[in-house]
């Protein structure tokens, strides 16, 4: 258990101060002190690196504020049927994310800034590590940050594909011409969803209804208004067959929908790691050409030595072929 | 109780609340970073650094960790984290940083408590800087030890000849000096209890440096209890409602109860790297040759890289295999290796069965299943890649290990010394091994016959004495701890009968085919597969008795101290019937990792009940060894 004993370390710095005074020795501190403690601080140069480093972590606190405020809103499912206050349409939905996005990318590219600048001024090594471990901790924020609004923006597209699916694979065939039509009246999801569902509710009923007209509207070719009870049966054969496609093809088209996002995660892993090998792969390729050029220096120094033993070769043949003819001479000479 | 026996836990925790502006540290995924530079001496590196990694500082925001007493540069706006010993030369140090204005806000945490006038001293430069302001906090840590297991500390690190075996033992020691000697320990001993929230009941033997400790330990810890106002075990600590229906027992004893089992050679994991590696506040460091080709003539000798590897607790596998025996340790990296390749394995068939994907389309059936399975297999990846790197860490210690014990022949010494301290009759007389040349270095041999020599119940003759020394004089030994035995053992007469280590044997179990047949990394030919059996060594036995309250002419006259009571110091007879749930043992003059595997056998046994192990220093035997020889001279 840790004591603190600031308090006993004012107190003492109180009865130093009555010491030093009853001593009459020259006081550093006192009131006078203070006043420059302050004057000793404001000259400080404003534009450094540590209070924009504060400025630019305000502003993503900011971000950070602003996307947990509007988060409830955002991801409320049901924000059509609720009441004004809890409403968010798509399209602020989209303004949130775009206004997201610019910020952060604004925040990064501060961040960039900072980095280079850092570097650039001081020659201190301790305070370069400083700065650059300050500037990693503000990107972590940064990354932190992003990943709440990733995470309900994932959210937010999941949904609409959901809300897609459903739209899409509810009607049978028969409704198919209304889905056109009802297409056509404008396709805000939430009216399209709401325009859906009564009308799924409806749509036992009135497909009893709806088919006679709709039957009708085919029937017009034969131009004849009653239906054999065959024929009427071959076309509820016909439905049943066409419902069990249908249901097939939904069931196929969901799985492949479930495998697609498991992918998408899949490319996002990927691609981060992809990244990471990025930085590795180009500092291997400065070694490599490093080494190639090593190579080819050493390769030149190697001719160089061969052509010099050789030529030194030479030389000693020379000396040795001299000699002896000299000998031959001297005997020769002699004899 | 749990939660109080895990004295590394509480360290990391004080540490963490310290480094996070000795506010308690709480996690925010979404907390605005804060940024500080951290400022230690050499003691407070060496106390964070068997805690913290440096990612583990990064992560609470710590940008740079400097040494007091380097070259600094003025870092502007930043506040600076202090963690010192208040020493002389630390506080000059601080207020020359006060007056050159370094940082911007200064936390000082002291080590252990620092004095009055040391704090006027700082007081004075604030003043005389005008920085007093800047001096944001000021905090007695209490957390003088370090902490190197979850159930085991050491006293300190840098200063340890200060309390060294040699120190407390010297003939020539004053009573001054001993008394700072005290002083230091006491010092350590009272910060853990702090730290650890608990006054315990002291138990220590008479007439030993333990005792000493003892009854300054308890006159520190009644003070501070008496001391209503500031006592640091009231209230707040943590886990004090835990403690308050049992309190731990402090079982205080000398190192010359049993000077035989820091010599000894020994078996286990964790012991075999301390006695045969470099290991260092869980650090070892290896000497990695590389490569026995031979160099063309004319080449320079290859140089050897110098490996060190942590060994910290979240490594799983020396989190298991820290007390097994060594050819257990060797199979278990085996089977480690196999199932990260089986691993290995089934990611890259994965890859191979996604390169079909593109060809065919009967594929995509195939590829439900599939994709989950990337999936797991890809978010697994970093965990594969930790756990091969523990399995190369491992494989090359284990390697440095078996190097050394082929070399030294480590394995024939071990069963020879249990043979000898367990009293069954002996194979191969002393005198043969001693005068083999190739089994074992010089200091080995030494070793073996101080075993022998300590645990013999009369000193082998003059002549057989004799013909030991001319034996071990060949060998190459320095013959200086023999001196010192022979006093310490005519003493130990003296003052009572000399412990007796238990009657176990061995079973050796021949040579390892099996291994041999698997064709394994650890060639184990000509090492022999030893099983130790458990056996109490002295200390754990006198664990045992105190803290069962068995009667046993070893403990009985055992000193009792109680802090919490009003009464005077001591009486003989303990006031607490029951036995201990807590127990923490204390070696004055220095331990290891012998003794500390033995208690934690020891306790496994047991359910409920916790121990905690301390030393005033650790030190292999070539470290004692030398201590012996310079006591001897």
């Amino acid at each position: 258990m840790a004591v603190d004993i600031t308090l006993l370390f004012r107190a003492s710095v109180k009865t130093v101060k009555t010491r030093n005074k009853a001593l009459g020795v020259a006081v550093g501190g006192g009131v006078d002190g203070s006043r420059d403690e302050l004057f000793r601080r404001s000259p400080r140069p404003k534009g450094d690196f540590s209070s924009r480093a504060r400025e630019v972590i305000s502003h993503i606190g900011k971000l950070r504020d602003f996307l947990l405020e509007h988060r409830k809103d955002y991801i409320n499912a049901y924000s059509h049927v609720m009441s004004e206050y809890g409403r968010m349409t798509d399209t602020e939905r989209d303004q949130i994310d775009q206004d997201a996005q610019t910020f952060m990318r604004t925040c990064s590219e501060a961040i960039q800034q900072l980095r280079t600048q850092a570097h650039k001024e001081i020659y201190s090594q301790q305070v370069k590590e400083h700065r650059s471990a300050v500037l990693d901790f503000v990107e972590d924020y940064l990354k932190r940050v992003c990943k709440l609004y990733s995470e309900q923006r994932a959210i937010r597209v999941k949904r609409v594909v959901d809300k897609k699916r459903l739209s899409k694979l509810e009607p049978e065939p028969n409704t198919k011409a209304r889905e056109s039509t009802s297409s056509e009246k404008g396709s805000q999801h939430p009216s399209q969803e709401s325009e859906e569902k009564p009308a799924t509710e409806e749509y036992p009923e009135k497909v009893p209804a709806e088919s006679q007209p709709e039957l009708g509207t085919w029937g017009e070719g034969k131009g004849d208004d009653e239906l054999s009870p065959e024929e009427i049966q071959m076309f509820e054969q016909e439905n049943q067959r066409l419902i069990g496609e249908m249901n097939s093809l939904f069931d196929e088209v969901r799985q492949i929908e479930g495998r697609v996002v498991e992918i998408s995660r899949l490319q996002e892993i990927f691609t981060e790691k992809v990244l990471q090998q990025e930085a590795e792969i180009d500092s291997i390729h400065q070694l490599v050409v490093g080494a190639t050029e090593n190579i080819k220096e050493g390769n030149e120094d190697i001719r160089e030595a061969i052509k010099n033993n050789a030529g030194f070769r030479v030389w000693v043949l020379f000396f040795l072929v001299m000699c002896s003819f000299s000998l031959l001479f001297l005997d020769w000479y002699d004899s | 109780a749990a939660a109080a026996a895990s004295i590394r836990e509480r360290q990391t925790v004080a540490l963490k609340r310290m480094l996070n502006f000795n506010v308690p540290h709480v996690k925010n995924s979404t907390g605005e970073p804060v940024w500080k530079v951290l400022i230690y001496d050499r003691f407070g590196q060496d106390i964070i650094s068997p805690l913290l990694s440096v990612k583990e500082l990064r992560d609470m925001g710590i940008t740079l960790h400097l040494l007091l007493h380097s070259d600094r540069d003025p870092i502007p706006d930043v506040p600076a984290v202090y963690f010192v010993m208040p020493t002389e030369e630390n506080i000059d140090r601080m207020c020359q940083d006060l007056r050159n204005q370094l940082y911007e806000s200064y936390y000082l945490n002291f080590i252990s408590a620092i004095s009055r006038s040391k704090l006027e001293d700082i007081a004075n430069a604030a003043l005389a800087a005008s920085a007093v302001t800047q001096v944001a906090k000021v905090f007695d840590q209490y957390l003088n030890f370090i902490t190197l297991e979850d159930d085991m500390f050491v006293l300190c690190n840098q200063n340890k000849e200060l309390v060294s075996y040699r120190a407390i033992n010297r003939p020539d020691i004053t009573d001054t000096e001993m008394e700072t000697v005290m002083d230091t320990i006491v010092d350590s001993l009272f910060c853990f209890f702090v730290t650890l929230g608990a006054v315990p009941i002291i138990r220590c033997s008479r007439g030993t440096a333990a005792e000493m400790v003892a009854v300054k330990l308890d006159k520190k810890l009644r003070e501070n209890l008496r001391d209503a106002r500031n006592s640091l075990f009231t209230g707040d600590t943590l886990g004090a409602g835990q403690f308050s229906f049992q309190r731990p027992l402090l079982v205080l004893v000398d190192r010359n109860i049993d000077l035989a089992t820091p010599l000894h050679h020994t078996w286990t994991y964790q012991a075999l790297v301390h006695d045969v590696l470099d290991f260092h506040l869980n650090r070892v460091n290896l000497e990695e040759s590389s490569g026995v080709e031979n160099s063309p003539a004319g080449a320079r000798p290859k140089r050897k890289n110098k490996k060190s590897y942590d060994l910290t607790p979240v490594d799983k596998f020396w989190q298991k295999h820290k007390g097994s025996p060594f050819p257990e340790v060797a199979e278990s990296v085996q089977q480690e290796l196999e199932s990260y390749r089986a691993q290995e394995d089934e990611v890259k068939r994965l890859k191979s069965i996604m390169g079909l994907e593109g060809e065919d389309e009967g594929a995509i059936s195939m590829l439900s299943d599939n994709t989950a399975k990337l999936t797991s297999a890809v978010s697994s990846l970093p965990e594969l890649l930790e756990k091969k790197r523990l399995i190369d860490l491992h494989t090359n210690v284990a390697t440095a290990v078996l190097e050394h014990i082929k070399a030294r022949k480590l394995d024939v010494y071990f069963e020879y010394e249990e043979k000898i301290m367990s009293k069954t009759t002996l194979d191969k007389s002393l005198l043969d091994i001693i005068s083999d040349p190739d089994a074992g270095t010089p200091e080995d041999k030494m070793r073996l016959f101080l075993i022998y020599y300590i645990s013999a119940q009369q000193a082998p003759s003059e002549a057989d004495l004799e013909q030991y020394k001319k034996a071990l004089t060949d060998a190459g030994c320095n013959l200086n701890p023999l001196q010192y035995i022979k006093q310490w053992k005519a003493f130990a007469k003296m003052a009572s009968a000399p412990a007796s280590y238990g009657n176990t044997t061995t079973k050796p179990m021949g040579l390892l085919s099996r291994v041999m047949n698997t064709g394994s990394q650890f060639v184990m030919e000509g090492v022999k597969n030893l099983v130790l059996k458990q056996q109490n060594l002295p200390v754990t036995r006198i664990l045992d008795n105190l803290m069962e309250m068995k009667s046993n002419p070893e403990t009985d006259d055992y000193r009792y101290f109680d802090p919490k009571m009003l009464r005077g110091n001591d009486s003989s007879v303990p006031r607490n019937k029951n036995p201990f749930q807590e127990a923490i043992v204390f070696v004055v003059g220095g331990g290891n990792y012998i003794e500390y595997q033995n208690l934690v056998d020891y306790i496994k046994g047991k359910q409920g009940k916790h121990i905690l192990y301390g030393c005033s220093e650790l030190f292999n035997a070539t470290q004692f060894i030398k201590q012996l020889s310079q006591l001897g001279q």
